[in-house]
């Protein structure tokens, strides 16, 4: 894998551009979360470019699972509450194959090593069950959420009909059905 | 369904990028129709919720019916084109600013990123410039020459369902928080258009239930939840049983009293929900402590007015709910609690729909003589500046040391920061009940700070995506604080703020908690002849 990971390194500029640029462009303001840098005018895009350069770099280094957790948890929080299907929720993680594959096709170095990505697709696939989890879990937390907030009581308190309303209603109904009966 | 084939499958996966062409633009905005599925809206109005306002004087809110906006068939008036134009030129002889607001926009697009709820979606028509568009196309084609005389090419369109479900849409996709107004070099204020479209929605029945039932609640039972008069004093003696735990102190606040000074407005929801009740008990302590002579109301219950995104008839009946019950009980003035709207109506509308509240004098501290001239006309006084002008004037002792457990940020809440300016006094008051408190990134406090995400109504469960994606760009600033300097305490003064910062934080950043200012006063409060157990968690500490 050595030499995948030296090929990577020197591409990283290349791939996270194309990566980035991909990713973002599954929004429709494409352009904004692209330019935009300062992370709290543009968290969106800039919490995405973080995640997926913090992706890039530990897995050229290998590292361990536990590691990938915080930022994809930065890139899946974010897409589990947008409008998309769970698919294209996690698709980023994957389509990194895809940029690999076109970054490594254009450069006459790398072009040789297309046939030798085996082992890094796999770890990519792991990345993307990972993600799968992470995006379970938020969505989890959205219900439980939800149930907490149904749970706060105000519906017990406002959805109650209003007494004298009942009261005033019950009366004009007996009044009604007196008159249809005298009728 | 296709049968999928598997080697097709592996290549489009790694060659194609199948999954990923979400959602490019390949259309102009106005081709675009709005969708409706489940967790993209809120819940229409209950027929009966309308019923019953449409029964009340001063208010209209005609065309009550089930419906659903998923369906293709809203169930509209037949004459409803007729009613919505009509309604629209009604709107713009009697609100100068709506005219200028829809002719003086040049589309130079500064307001355009600076909405939370674009920055959370990236959807075009959550920019301000273009949600107002909206309108203004309806506006073009029926109320200008161009607009008549050139149609879609002057930027007008006709008045289809189409373009009324859109309305429904980001109508409902805007908390009225005005950051985009502070970035406006004409000064539009976009809060005003988006009241306005949900004024026409209501014409034709079109309103959302989490909005509508809080404002038929207040109308009937003066507060947000429906309490009844004997539940919302029962909920304030049961915190001061807890206080009296707590610290030993006993609090004996009182009820619908005549000839107290001051009459105590607060949004219901710290009477009866977490966190606010903490807020309360910080209220009830404070008073105690200085021996205000003040009292409540179980009539005008709640501070909130979800009139304010009703419509301004709904606005204006509910605020002087408040005025009827000052004048009833006879008291001087009103001290107004932590709300985020309550004080954009009292201080940007009051004062024309209901005021001047000659009947009531310009609220004065009896306890440090200062006069509150900026409430001259609306005579009601917010609890951070009387409590900021206690601590300015040493009525009150504090012990920072008490609140040794909170590290915290400070959120603006939009309305008092942007409709009051309510900047200084909060800081004021943190700085003397906390060692230390962290600022978040300039960009995303004061005038420029973000909303929850929830305001206006949306506090509702159905659209929670909706809520943390709209709420994000809040809690990327506090999630920010949080990695620099480990706080655990969101403070604010809001009590829409405390309810959905809540359910916000616990998503984006689950390590911090909510807290009004108020609170964090009640915890460091000293007073004489306490007799308080070690509370390691302030107010909040179960003993």
């Amino acid at each position: 894998m050595t030499k995948i990971a030296d090929a990577l390194k020197s591409n990283e500029a290349k791939i996270l551009t194309l990566w980035t640029e991909r990713v973002l462009d599954t929004y429709v303001s494409s352009d904004f979360f692209k330019k935009s840098l300062d992370r709290f005018a543009n968290p969106v895009g800039s919490n995405i470019r973080e995640g997926l350069t913090q992706l890039f770099r530990l897995l050229v280094a290998g590292a361990t699972s536990q590691n990938f957790v915080e930022p994809l948890d930065q890139i899946i929080r974010i897409r589990a509450v947008q409008e998309f299907t769970p698919a294209q929720a996690v698709a980023p993680i994957m389509d990194l194959k895809w940029v690999v594959r076109q970054v490594f096709s254009e450069d006459k170095d790398c072009r040789s090593l297309l046939t030798e990505l085996l082992p890094f697709d796999g770890d990519v696939d792991r990345l993307t069950l990972h993600a799968f989890d992470l995006y379970m879990a938020c969505r989890e937390q959205l219900h439980k959420a939800r149930i907490r907030e149904l749970k706060s009581g105000t519906y017990i308190l406002t959805d109650s009909a209003c007494a004298s309303a009942l009261v005033q209603k019950n009366l004009q109904e007996t009044n009604k059905s007196c008159a249809a009966d005298k009728a | 369904m296709a049968v999928i084939k598997k080697d097709e499958l592996a290549k489009s996966v790694v060659e194609e990028p199948t999954l990923m062409t979400g959602s490019m633009p390949e259309k102009d905005w106005m081709d675009i129709p709005a969708v409706f599925k489940p967790g993209n809206y809120a819940y229409p109005t209950k027929p009966e919720k309308l019923e019953y306002l449409n029964s009340q004087q001063g208010v209209s809110f005609p065309n009550a019916r089930a419906w659903n906006p998923e369906d293709e068939d809203w169930k509209l008036p037949e004459n409803w084109q007729e009613i919505i134009i009509k309604g629209l030129a009604d709107r713009l002889k009697r609100f100068r600013s709506l005219k200028i607001f829809m002719d003086c926009c040049v589309r130079c697009g500064a307001c355009a990123d600076k909405c939370h709820f674009f920055l959370g979606t990236g959807d075009p028509k959550n920019m301000p410039v273009l949600r107002a568009e909206l309108l203004r196309s309806i506006y073009r084609q029926e109320f200008t020459l161009a607009g008549k005389l050139l149609g879609k090419m002057a930027g007008g369109r006709k008045m289809t369902v189409g373009v009324l479900k859109e309305w429904f849409m980001y109508a409902y996709q805007c908390t009225e928080c005005r950051r985009c107004s502070v970035f406006c070099p004409y000064g539009i204020d976009t809060a005003e258009i988006t009241m306005m479209l949900r004024e026409l929605l209501h014409l034709v029945g079109c309103g959302i239930n989490w909005a509508m039932e809080p404002v038929s609640n207040s109308n009937r039972t003066g507060n947000h939840m429906g309490l009844t008069p004997q539940a919302f004093k029962g909920n304030v003696e049961f915190l001061c049983e807890d206080l009296e735990n707590l610290t030993g102190v006993k609090v004996n606040p009182t009820f619908n009293r005549k000839g107290a000074e001051v009459l105590f407005i607060t949004p219901s929801a710290d009477v009866f929900a977490e966190p606010g009740i903490f807020t309360c008990m910080g209220y009830l302590l404070l008073f105690e402590a200085i021996g205000l002579d003040y009292t409540w109301s179980t009539y005008a219950s709640e501070g909130g007015n979800f009139g304010l995104f009703t419509s301004n008839e709904m606005m204006k009946k509910l605020n002087a709910k408040m005025y009827a019950e000052a004048k009833r009980l006879g008291v001087k003035w009103i001290l107004g609690g932590e709300c985020g709207h309550m004080w954009r109506v009292i201080h940007q509308y009051m004062d024309t729909m209901n005021g001047p509240a000659d009947f009531l004098e310009v609220p004065k501290s009896p306890m440090t003589g200062t006069v509150f001239d900026n409430a001259t006309s609306t005579k009601m006084v917010h609890i951070s500046e009387f409590t900021a002008d206690l601590i300015k004037h040493g009525k009150i002792k504090l012990d920072k040391s008490r609140n040794a457990h909170v590290k915290a940020t400070f959120h603006d809440s939009c309305n008092p920061a942007r409709a009051m300016g309510m900047l200084e006094e909060p800081r004021y008051i943190l700085n003397n009940v906390l060692e230390k408190w962290y600022e978040m990134p300039e960009n995303t406090i004061r005038e420029k700070t973000f909303c929850c995400g929830s305001g206006t109504a949306l506090n509702t469960e159905e659209i929670m995506e909706l809520r943390m994606r709209s709420g994000l760009p809040r809690a990327n600033a506090v999630k920010h604080v949080y990695d620099k300097h480990a706080i655990n305490t969101l403070a604010c003064i809001c009590a829409i703020d405390r309810a959905t910062l809540s359910t916000l934080m616990d998503y984006w950043v689950p390590e911090v908690s909510v807290a009004g200012v108020s609170e964090l006063v009640g915890n460091a409060l000293v007073i004489e002849g306490e007799n308080r157990q070690e509370l390691t968690e302030g107010l909040r500490t179960l003993v």
